[in-house]
C-alpha cells in the first residue's frame, strides 16, 4: 500500500472518529476516484475509525451519542464503497440475524452490537425492534444465518427470547443456529434457563461470543 | 369457644411511619421493604395490563390488593415511561400483557425540524398524566394514613426520547443541541405542573426519573446541560410545596454527585452501584450516608430467576451491606418489579426485611 493510500485511509478513519459524516462521504468518493481498493478503505479507514470510537466508548471518553454518530459516518462511507468491494474480501462469510424482541423498542444496545459485529466482519441482518419470535426464525432460515442475536431492555419481554428457542426446537432447526442474548435485565442464569447458547453483558463481549460460537475465536 | 389464631406478628409502626423515619436516617422498627410493584399488581385482580394502565380505578384497586397481599411499605405510581409522551402527542401501543410503548414507526417528532411541534400541555386535562394523578388520589384516599404514596415524573429528556426515538434524540443532542434544549424546556414546564398536581392529589413524595444521568448513556456534562439544569426546577417546585424529592434511575453508573448537586433528592432508588464505585460495598461506603438508598435487588433475578431461599439470602446480603447507612436504607428492587415476575418473591422481600432488618 502506498503512502498516499495510507494517508487517505487515515484521514477517512479520522473523519469517522471525529464524527464528520460529510467528510467520510467525500473521502470515500476520493478513494474511488483515485482507483484505490475499496475494501482496504473500509478496513483501514471506516472500520479503523469506528474501532477507535469504540475504544473511547469503553474508556468513557465517548458515550452513546458519539458512538451513534461515528457509526452513521461509517455507514455513509460504506454506502459509497460497498458496491466496489469484491465479495470474497469482505470477511469470513458468517451471518447474524439480530433484533429487539417483540414488545420492546429500546434498540440502542442492539445497534451497538450490530455495528461491532459488522466491524468484526459478520454479515448482519438487522430485523429492527419489536420483532415477533417467529420472524427471527423465519429470517434466520431464509438467509441461512449462523447466529440469532436477541436483545431486550425490559423484564416484560425477556420471555420472548425463550419463545424463539422454543420455535427453533418445534421446527427441528435448533441445531442450525447459535442463539445469543443480551440486554440489561438478563443474566447467564436466564440464558441457561431458556436454552440459549450464550449471554453477553456488554456489546463488545457479544462479538467475542459470536466469534467463539461459530468457531472463529482467532478471527480478525 | 372462640379460638383466635394470630397469623402474623403485629408490627410496631405503620408503613408510612417506617418510611418517613428511614428517609430521615432515623432507624425505624425494621428496614422498610418496598419492591417496586407497579404493573405487576394488575395480575392480583386479574386485569390485563392495558386496562390497568389506562383506568385509574382498576389501577388503584389492583395496587391496594397487591399491597394487602405482599405487605410492601410504599406505593409508587410508575405506570410506564410513555405516560407523559402520549400527552405530548406520541402514538402508543398498549399490549394486553406488557408495558405500553411508543410506536416508533410513527414518532411524533419525525425529523429534527419537528422539535418545535412540542407544545406545553396541562397534565390535569391530559389523558394519561391525569390518569396517574387519579391513581395517586385513589391510593391516598384509601391508605394515605398508613402507606406512603410516591408520585412519579419521568425526566424531560426521557420524555423527549419517547417522542423522538432514543437513538435519534441522542444524535440530535450533538447535531441540533438548541432545538433539543428548546423542547426539553417546554416539556419541563409541563412536568412542574404534573408534579404539583400529584402533590395536590395527596402524594407523600415525588420520585423523579432522570434516566440519562447515567454513564452507560451520556457524558456527565451532557446530562447536566440537557436535563439536570432544567429538571432542577421540578425538584425545587416539589420542595416548595413541602414534599420530599426522591430520584429513581435504573441505568448503569448513575452520576450520584451530579444528581445530588442538581436535583438534591433525599433518597435515590437505583439498580447498580454509582458511577465510580466498583461494587456494592464500595458504593455503600461512598454514598450510603450521603443519600438514602432505595434498592438494590436485581429485578430480573428476584422476579424471574431466584427461588424463595435465594431471594431471602439476596435481601439479607443487601441489608447487611447497607447497615452502614445507619437507618437510611429501604429494601427494594432496583427497578420496577417485573410485571410478569413471581409475586411471591416480592412478598419474600418483605419477609426478608422482617427477618433480617430489625433495628
Amino acid at each position: 500500500m502506498s503512502a498516499e493510500q495510507q494517508e487517505l485511509f487515515e484521514r477517512l478513519a479520522i473523519a469517522v472518529f471525529e464524527l464528520d459524516e460529510e467528510l467520510a462521504k467525500k473521502l470515500s468518493q476520493e478513494v474511488l476516484d483515485r482507483g484505490y481498493d475499496a475494501w482496504n478503505a473500509v478496513e483501514f479507514g471506516l472500520l479503523a475509525g469506528v474501532n477507535r470510537a469504540g475504544k473511547l466508548f469503553d474508556e468513557e471518553e465517548y458515550f452513546v451519542p458519539e458512538l451513534l454518530i461515528a457509526a452513521d459516518a461509517m455507514y455513509a462511507g460504506l454506502a459509497i464503497l460497498r458496491p466496489h468491494i469484491k465479495a470474497h474480501l469482505t470477511g469470513f462469510n458468517r451471518k447474524v440475524v439480530i433484533g429487539v424482541v417483540q414488545g420492546d423498542t429500546h434498540d440502542i444496545g442492539k445497534n451497538l452490537v450490530r455495528i461491532m459485529l459488522e466491524v468484526a466482519g459478520f454479515e448482519v441482518h438487522d430485523l429492527g425492534r419489536d420483532v415477533p419470535p417467529q420472524k427471527f426464525v423465519d429470517h434466520a432460515i431464509a438467509v441461512k444465518a449462523d447466529v440469532i442475536a436477541l436483545s431486550t431492555l425490559m423484564t416484560t419481554t425477556m420471555e420472548r427470547m425463550g419463545e424463539v428457542v422454543a420455535i427453533l426446537k418445534a421446527q427441528n432447526v435448533r441445531n442450525r443456529f447459535k442463539v445469543i442474548v443480551g440486554g440489561s435485565p438478563l443474566s447467564q442464569q436466564f440464558s441457561d434457563r431458556i436454552g440459549a447458547d450464550g449471554y453477553a453483558p456488554k456489546a463488545a463481549q457479544a462479538v467475542d461470543l459470536a466469534k467463539r460460537l461459530v468457531g472463529l475465536v482467532n478471527a480478525a | 369457644m372462640t379460638i383466635t389464631i394470630r397469623t402474623e406478628t403485629r408490627e410496631e409502626l405503620t408503613s408510612l411511619e417506617r418510611v418517613v423515619l428511614a428517609l430521615q436516617y432515623k432507624k425505624p422498627d425494621r428496614v422498610p421493604a418496598a419492591p417496586l410493584v407497579c404493573g405487576a399488581s394488575c395480575r392480583v385482580l386479574g386485569y390485563s395490563y392495558d386496562r390497568w394502565s389506562q383506568d385509574p380505578k382498576i389501577a388503584v384497586a389492583s395496587l391496594l390488593a397487591a399491597q394487602e397481599l405482599i405487605g410492601f411499605d410504599g406505593f409508587l405510581t410508575l405506570v410506564d415511561l410513555s405516560v407523559e409522551a402520549e400527552d405530548f402527542g406520541q402514538e402508543l401501543i398498549f399490549p394486553e400483557r406488557s408495558t405500553a410503548l411508543p410506536n416508533f414507526d410513527n414518532p411524533f417528532l419525525k425529523t429534527a425540524d419537528d422539535y418545535s411541534k412540542v407544545k406545553a400541555v396541562d397534565p390535569r386535562k391530559s389523558r394519561r398524566m391525569a390518569t396517574v394523578i387519579e391513581i395517586v388520589r385513589g391510593l391516598v384516599e384509601a391508605k394515605g394514613k398508613e402507606v406512603p404514596t410516591m408520585g412519579f415524573v419521568y425526566g424531560p429528556l426521557g420524555v423527549l426520547s419517547q417522542i423522538r426515538g432514543h437513538a435519534e434524540l441522542f444524535k440530535d443532542i450533538i447535531r441540533h443541541p438548541d432545538r433539543v434544549l428548546e423542547a426539553v424546556y417546554t416539556i419541563n414546564g409541563s412536568l412542574v405542573e404534573y408534579a404539583l398536581a400529584q402533590i395536590e392529589a395527596g402524594a407523600h413524595a415525588i420520585v423523579l426519573d432522570p434516566l440519562y444521568s447515567s454513564a452507560s448513556i451520556l457524558k456527565k456534562s451532557t446530562w447536566v446541560k440537557f436535563e439536570a439544569e432544567i429538571f432542577k426546577s421540578v425538584a425545587d417546585a416539589i420542595r416548595g410545596a413541602g414534599v420530599p424529592v426522591l430520584v429513581h434511575n435504573c441505568g448503569g453508573g448513575v452520576y450520584f454527585d451530579a444528581v445530588l448537586e442538581h436535583i438534591n433528592p433525599i433518597a435515590i432508588s437505583h439498580a447498580y452501584p454509582a458511577h465510580g464505585s466498583a461494587n456494592w460495598e464500595e458504593h455503600a461506603a461512598n454514598w450510603a450516608k450521603k443519600v438514602v438508598t432505595i434498592g438494590v435487588a436485581d429485578p430480573a433475578k428476584v422476579g424471574h430467576e431466584f427461588n424463595q431461599a435465594q431471594v431471602l439470602e439476596d435481601c439479607r446480603q443487601q441489608i447487611e451491606t447497607f447497615k452502614v447507612a445507619e437507618g437510611g436504607f429501604i429494601l427494594s428492587s432496583g427497578c420496577e418489579f417485573p410485571p410478569n415476575g413471581n409475586l411471591l418473591s416480592a412478598r419474600t422481600m418483605v419477609q426478608a426485611a422482617k427477618l433480617y432488618g430489625r433495628y
